[in-house]
């Protein structure tokens, strides 16, 4: 469903992605993990467009993305909840939402009715965002602003989801949370690429792995095999893991 | 170095005597007063590329003060009976005045904000001027005597005289100024107002100072137009003026003194242009020839946008079919300096002189000038003696964003002489906490105590002048300065040197010692033969060095470094460490910020880290790692019944020592 | 003084202040998308009128003239962007200053050479004899101005908030990369915003030129004034410019009769210095976070 060959990118001066390949097929929970700065976000940033690769191949669904707008890229099936959350804070919950689904709603009216059966199957999936619909998305706590993140990807129905660093700065018990979505997204057969920092818990949703450093891939597999790895749980703590 | 004085000096005297010369020989008054005119647009001018160019800043009242300096000379001489020299510095006083009193309020404000304060002071002294008519005559005009100076009349070759001589006085005092740490400064503001802070250069008071500056420039000049014409109208100093005047700067080119000189030869020359048909013909057609071969070549070679390439040979063809089908192009005065602006701007937007400048450099092999040598790092790093007492002291220390609480009660203590490691996974609070002491943020609540006092809060400035110093986790740079100027803008607290003096060129003894001090700190970080190129040309490791080596320049004793290992490959983080170790040597604190955990143990004594803005475990590195709240944080370990662990998030747990 | 002397001076300057307002919403619409305004906004004011006005002499009613001088507004807007406005955005200087500057002089001279320097006056169907309310007497022309204000700020504002599209407006302002990631394409829409303003600028003129005549300067005050609203009234608060609006056509209206006709400007650019100063983000504005 989705194809990375060979990514090449960076900001200004400084190549930050130095060739990375992955593969995510359709209906499964690819992880990609590393420690900070190794470039996952930057990767999911060239994949959505936000940053113009500077070399290599980004197709979804067959065809090829590389160098277009993000806007284009999201019209072709890709939703992406970035890291940090951002959401639209002066906007409510709901039109946040709405927002999410953008490509696929009549611009002017109408477009409440068109939405009406996602709204629900997300505030389902979150019924504390069904609590706050009507309150801006700023005042919203750091757990919920997450949800509302994942909730305003969903909307858009799309075919491939990248989801960067949802544990960012929750607390365990949300994290838990978050984690407990993820898995029941993928009983419903979302095609999904995982940004993670907890990789533990990444590796446990994920039905495959890559382990990014320094902007290049290192090792993939499958998370049991990559879990007795030396290298990934170096990966993590530097020398912490592996002293011990 | 021979060679380049001579050039440039060469080149610059060899103008001024053709300048001064040309009315022995030329006996035209038409011309003399051209020249005059240019001499007084050459000081407004310069006075004007001090904002637009140094601040980056669109100035929209530099048509005000030449119209309040005219008046302002006009009625000290018609009211007081001032002499010429009274007056003209009368006229440059009020400038001085009113710019200073305009920049406080308008400093604050960057952009369009900026441009409209200025444009509503503009509009301000126009009202004034038209309305005020006991004092300025109104529309009706006033008439000004042109006073003796020094009990001399001066003739129309006199006073030609007379402005030429200011412009080179203006022209050497804004070189000296431009080149001093001052001139640096000013530069430095545009590229990143917070760095400015960080270092302890206060970004208001050096924007209020190089306005108030610009602005009695443009006073000054005003008084001489006064001198000039003998007779002032208030329609003279609106809108259509400060047009043009932009005109000249953006045109001639931005940050230069020549660029100011070749703008004012455009102005004035612009409107005779315009009256001649046949001449306006031939000079669209060479624009419209210079557009296009800059398009074609831009295009070719892909450097430029399309837009950039295209636009102007538009705007420069819509001048040339209108200069074809227009019979009176004097009509259609406004347009064609629109166009003309408008395709320089968009396609040479560094202006003739930027583009003549870098042209002519190559074309003459000009050298830059020569360096001193550096000196041992002791001499600019004096060893500090460190007691391993408390340096800085955190109280509680809160800080909530909206809903999320990024530091939420952190009390910690860094001792003197530490390197003290702060890490935590992504969002866990680190940033926020060193944005908080380094007064980028003021604390929602909570103590910040530095050598046992109250560390002031929110405010960059003032905590930098407190000996704390830091680097930034994503770069702040002045990215158009070189390194060495980076370097050297930090210095500016520390060889001081006062605005009088600068102007008047004493102060190259300081300006020499800053300059070691720098290139000392830029061989200590391994860039002393980078030392002369653009920061934002540098490459990223470098780039890196560089804000230490900055941060170094104002001889801190507490040293923050916002995760200087970001980024970076296996050999800039060996050369990292080395680093870090011999600033450390100099007894400096350091409170250092990171991810990857190897350059952590490392290098620190003690490490605290932090998750969801709390400390969960503080102590050495060995101990730290081993803890298993540590490798929860970061590896997400297995989980216990939720409910339980949430609760025991909320107390500190410090390891046992 | 007489009580009743004042309160028709508030009134008819107030409803003034409504078209300084309107001028200033123009403002905030592009400001709200891109964090650029248009320095040559008056001249869009004056361009439009004029355009109307040719309109009008070709014959066409009314009715037919306004919606076509609306969009002739709303294609200048467009052209603003694209010339001006769009590549300084993408280099991420502040260039559309200058820029937009020098394209409302390139409008100023090109409409000075077509229709001439004079002022002239612009035919309207709404009757222009005082009635008397309450005491005060406004013409009908005035009240026709507030209601057209209301009715296309209402509009708009509508509009931002019950439609997708200007949910998207929002989004966009609040954070471009989100709105991107959403399909939500930032070029169109500050073009949209563009044209919207280019809009609102052109029924700023159709609605002032029977009180002001129409004349290449006609607008060179208004936007000055409307600059000043925009300001103090904080460049993302529309509620905030109807309300500093009416305040600063009443202050001006009394300037003028206590001080000096020529001295009504004086009011409005002495708030703007004073406002800014004292509160840079303006009195209804939100407050922004230094982030590094």
């Amino acid at each position: 469903m989705l194809t990375v060959d060979n990514l090449h990118a960076g900001y200004g001066a400084s190549e930050v992605l130095l060739g990375v390949s992955l593969t995510v097929t359709q209906g499964t929970v690819v992880a990609l993990i590393g420690p900070n700065g190794a470039g996952k976000t930057t990767t999911m940033r060239a994949i959505s467009g936000l940053l113009k690769p500077t070399g290599g191949e980004i197709s979804i669904d067959g065809r090829q993305v590389q160098g277009m707008d993000a806007s284009r890229i999201a019209k072709l099936g890709l939703a992406h909840a970035p890291e940090g959350r951002k959401v639209f804070g002066p906007l409510s919950v709901e039109d946040n939402l709405l927002l999410g689904a953008y490509c696929r709603l009549p611009k002017f009216f109408g477009f409440l009715g068109k939405a009406a059966h996602d709204l629900e199957r997300v505030y389902e999936l979150f019924p504390r965002l069904l609590e706050r619909r009507t309150q801006s998305a700023g005042t919203l706590s750091g757990g919920e602003q997450q949800m509302l993140a994942i909730g305003r990807a969903l909307m858009a129905n799309p075919k491939v989801m990248l989801m960067d660093e949802p544990s960012m700065g929750l607390a365990p018990v949300i994290v838990e949370e978050v984690f407990a979505i993820i898995n029941r997204l993928k009983e419903t057969g979302i095609t999904l690429l995982l940004v993670e920092q907890m990789a533990k818990r990444a590796l446990e949703v994920a039905d495959y792995a890559y382990v990014m450093e320094r902007g290049r891939i290192v090792v993939e597999g499958k998370p049991a095999e990559l879990q007795k790895d030396e290298r990934v749980l170096s990966a993590y703590l530097g020398s912490v893991a592996t002293a011990e | 170095m021979l060679k380049r004085l001579f050039l440039i000096l060469g080149v610059e005297a060899l103008l001024l005597v053709v300048l001064a010369v040309i009315p022995l020989t030329v006996n035209n008054s038409f011309v003399l007063g051209l020249l005059t005119l240019l001499a007084i647009y050459g000081i407004l001018l310069i006075g004007l590329d001090i904002t637009v160019g140094y601040l980056g800043q669109v100035n929209l009242a530099q048509a005000a003060f030449l119209g309040l300096g005219a008046y302002t000379a006009a009625l000290t001489v018609t009211r007081f009976g001032f002499g010429m020299p009274a007056a003209l510095i009368a006229a440059a006083a009020v400038g001085c005045l009113f710019g200073g009193a305009l920049s406080f309020p308008a400093l604050r404000l960057e952009g369009p904000q900026f441009a409209l304060s200025t444009l509503s002071f503009m509009a301000l002294t126009t009202t004034a001027l038209n309305e005020w008519e006991s004092l300025t005559g109104g529309a009706q005009g006033l008439q000004v005597p042109r006073p003796p100076l020094f009990g001399v009349m001066l003739g129309p070759k006199g006073f030609y005289w007379l402005c030429l001589i200011l412009l080179v006085f203006v022209w050497i005092a804004m070189r000296n100024l431009l080149s001093s740490q001052w001139g640096r400064a000013f530069e430095a503001l545009r590229d990143s107002p917070i760095a400015t802070d960080a270092m302890g250069i206060g970004t208001l008071r050096n924007k209020a100072a190089a306005f108030t500056l610009g602005s009695g420039l443009g006073g000054l000049a005003g008084g001489l137009y006064a001198f000039n014409f003998q007779y002032l109208q208030p329609q003279v100093f609106v809108y259509d003026l400060m047009v043009i005047l932009l005109l000249g700067v953006v045109l001639g080119g931005r940050k230069s003194l020549w660029g100011a000189f070749v703008g004012a030869t455009i102005v004035v020359l612009l409107p005779n242009l315009l009256s001649s048909r046949i001449l306006f013909q031939a000079f669209s057609g060479l624009g419209f020839l210079l557009a296009l071969t800059a398009g074609i070549r831009g295009f070719v070679t892909k450097t430029t946008r399309p837009f950039q390439a295209v636009a102007p040979v538009v705007a420069m063809g819509m001048l040339v079919v209108g200069g074809i089908f227009t019979s009176n192009t004097e009509d259609w005065r406004k347009a064609i300096f629109a166009l003309m602006l408008f395709a320089v701007m968009v396609g040479l937007p560094e202006g003739l002189m930027g583009f003549a400048a870098s042209f002519l450099t190559r074309l003459f092999r000009i050298p830059p000038p020569e360096l001193p040598e550096p000196v041992p790092l002791d001499e600019v790093l004096v060893k500090k003696v460190t007691d391993g007492g408390p340096l800085l002291e955190l109280l509680d220390l809160k800080h909530y964003f909206g809903g999320v609480r990024a530091v939420d009660g952190v009390t910690l203590t860094i001792s003197s002489g530490a390197i003290h490691g702060l890490i935590g996974p992504n969002g866990s609070g680190k940033s926020t906490l060193v944005n908080v002491i380094s007064g980028l943020y003021a604390p929602t609540s909570g103590g910040i105590l530095l050598h046992g006092k109250p560390l002031a809060k929110g405010s960059l400035f003032k905590v930098a002048q407190r000996g704390l110093s830091r680097t930034f986790q994503n770069l702040q740079l002045f990215s158009e300065l070189s390194a060495l100027d980076n370097v050297m803008v930090a210095m500016k607290g520390i060889y001081r040197s006062p605005l009088p003096l600068v102007l008047l060129g004493l102060t190259r003894k300081n300006e020499r010692r800053a300059q070691i001090d720098a290139l000392t700190l830029l061989k200590m970080v391994g860039l002393m033969d980078d030392c002369r190129v653009p920061a934002k040309d540098l490459p990223y490791g470098a780039q890196r060095f560089l804000e230490i080596a900055r941060a170094l320049a104002r001889r801190p004793d507490l040293l923050i470094l916002d995760e200087p290992a970001a980024g970076l490959a296996q050999p800039d983080i060996t050369r990292l460490l080395q680093i870090i170790r011999r600033i450390h040597d100099r007894g400096i604190t350091i409170i250092l910020i990171e991810h990857h955990m190897d350059v952590v143990s490392e290098l620190c004594n003690i490490v605290t880290v932090l998750d969801h803005g709390k400390i969960i475990a503080e102590g050495e590195p060995g101990e730290v790692k081993r803890h298993p709240k540590v490798i929860e944080a970061y590896l997400g370990g297995t989980v216990e019944p939720a409910g339980q662990q949430y609760i025991e998030q909320g107390n500190i747990v410090p390891v046992p020592a | 003084m007489n009580d009743s002397v004042v309160a028709q001076m508030v009134v008819s300057g107030a409803l003034m202040g409504l078209v300084y307002a309107l001028i200033a919403y123009g403002f905030q619409l592009t400001y709200a998308t891109s964090k650029s305004i248009n320095f040559g906004q008056g001249e869009l004011v004056m361009v439009s009128a004029f355009i109307c006005l040719s309109l009008t002499n070709l014959g066409l009613p009314y009715p037919v003239m306004v919606p076509l001088g609306l969009f002739c507004g709303s294609l200048l807007g467009l052209f603003v962007e694209r010339s001006g406005v769009r590549l300084a955005l993408e280099q991420k200087s502040e260039g559309w200053i200058l820029l937009t500057i020098i394209i409302g002089l390139l409008f100023f001279s090109v409409s000075e050479n077509i229709w001439g320097r004079d002022d002239r006056p612009f035919p309207t169907p709404i009757p222009s004899d005082a009635i008397q309310l309450f005491g005060i007497s406004v013409t009908p022309v005035e009240i026709s101005v507030a209601v057209g204000v209301f009715m296309i700020m209402g509009i708009i504002e509508l509009f931002k908030r019950k439609t997708l599209l200007g949910k998207a407006f929002e989004a966009v302002s609040a954070d471009r990369d989100a709105a991107e990631l959403m399909g939500i394409s930032a070029t169109k829409t500050i073009m949209l915003s563009y044209s919207l303003s280019g809009m609102v600028a052109a029924l700023a003129g159709i609605l002032v030129a029977p009180i002001t005549t129409v004349g290449p300067t006609m607008a060179s005050a208004l936007v000055l004034k409307a600059f000043s609203v925009a300001v103090v009234a904080g460049l993302d608060s529309g509620f905030g410019v109807v309300v500093i609006g009416l305040f600063l056509g009443a202050l001006e209206s009394l300037t003028s009769y206590y001080v000096g006709s020529g001295w009504r400007e004086a009011p409005g650019l002495v708030l703007l210095i004073l406002a800014l100063a004292i509160r840079p983000t303006g009195v209804f504005g939100a407050a922004v976070i230094r982030k590094v």
